[in-house]
């Protein structure tokens, strides 16, 4: 990017060279909030409309955002990696991935980012259950998500804290080795294995996931996790 | 003759010139579609010896062990078209994903890159 201005942010990353990826289906009061969140915290969002029934662009300044439209749906998976191929093109130097209902915090990204080049990873993957993270989940969803956290190590090799978080800060090199080919929400998984299979080093870093009415009605539910495990199961077997 | 024969043999001759007329150019697929015509005239006509192979599997009539074939045919035929879906999605997704970001670069010269 032909920018000329370096924030001065601890380590001298000019935050617009931060590309925010952010799938977006059928939202509209989010994800303006989202956007503008991280608009003001300096970072290039990138607004990807995984084919709503009607165009977001309303809803994104596309003065300093970009923003891409699938023609159908497709799903989640495939909005983050157009977003992910867009940004490399772009020459993004980290790459974020941010969830559109709310649930993340802009202000997570900027430490995520330091604990990414302290200590020299890959990749950083945001937990919710680490110290010093916010969460409001019911027991219900916790317990869920205790147990895609081994159905997660038993497909992908790698026992994290929290499971099935939007919140991942990567490098240009390690997006590039990235490629997700599961469409729908298997991709989760999918990004371990591949962080595996790449031999990426990576790390959990505290993030805080606040649910409000709105991104609990929208997110998944106990039954979607049925559906995420049988496509995890179809990737093993049809590679 | 009866009935049902009749049916059935009108039903194989039928599928079978379908495919024929569609497969021209696959040799291969067309032998084995007429083997496979040929056998079910044959049994439709000689039912009596589907229970002679089927006691000689182990299984008490021919209908029962054709029932268990087909099952397993039917599986089989079903991760096939898995198969095909997911490869069908992901030439979807590329070629929508491509488009996608195409009309963004175009678009994109109206950001403006300013340092803040």
């Amino acid at each position: 990017m032909g920018s000329t201005f370096i924030l001065f942010m601890p380590n001298l990353i000019n935050s617009r060279s931060v590309f925010i990826v952010v799938p977006a289906y059928n939202e509209s009061t989010s994800l303006q909030l989202v956007v503008h969140q991280l608009l003001a915290n300096g970072y290039t969002p990138i607004v990807v409309d995984d084919g709503s029934a009607k165009s977001l662009k309303p809803f994104v300044p596309t003065a300093s955002a970009f923003f891409i439209r699938h023609k159908v749906n497709l799903g989640q998976g495939a909005a983050l990696q157009t977003g992910i191929s867009f940004a490399l093109e772009k020459n993004a130097a980290y790459i974020v991935t941010f969830d559109a209902d709310g649930q993340h915090d802009a202000k997570n990204i900027n430490e995520l980012l330091q604990t990414l080049i302290e200590t020299n990873s890959d990749v950083v993957l945001g937990s919710r259950f680490m110290k010093g993270s916010v969460h409001n989940m019911t027991g219900k969803r916790k317990r869920l998500l205790k147990l895609a956290r081994y159905i997660n190590y038993f497909f992908s090799g790698l026992l994290l804290t929290d499971a099935h978080n939007g919140l991942r800060v990567m490098t240009h090199a390690a997006a590039k080795k990235i490629q997700l080919r599961e469409n729908r929400m298997a991709h989760a998984t999918e990004i371990l294995s591949q962080i595996k299979k790449n031999k990426l080093k990576y790390i959990e870093a505290p993030a805080t996931v606040l649910y409000t009415d709105y991104s609990r009605q929208k997110g998944q539910t106990v039954w979607s996790s049925f559906r995420i495990f049988f496509d995890i199961l179809l990737n093993k077997v049809f590679k | 003759m009866n009935g049902i024969q009749i049916l059935l043999i009108a039903s194989v001759v039928v599928i079978m010139f379908f495919y024929i007329v569609r497969l021209r150019s696959a040799i291969f697929d067309l032998i084995i579609l007429t083997i496979f015509s040929g056998l079910a005239i044959f049994f439709i006509l000689f039912p009596e010896y589907t229970n002679d192979i089927a006691r000689k599997m182990g299984v008490g009539r021919g209908a029962d062990l054709l029932f268990y074939i087909c099952i397993f045919f039917f599986i089989f035929i079903i991760l096939k078209m898995f198969a095909r879906i997911r490869r069908l999605e992901s030439t979807l997704t590329e070629l929508v994903r491509q488009q996608a970001i195409k009309e963004a670069q175009s678009q994109s010269t109206e950001v403006k890159e300013e340092g803040k």
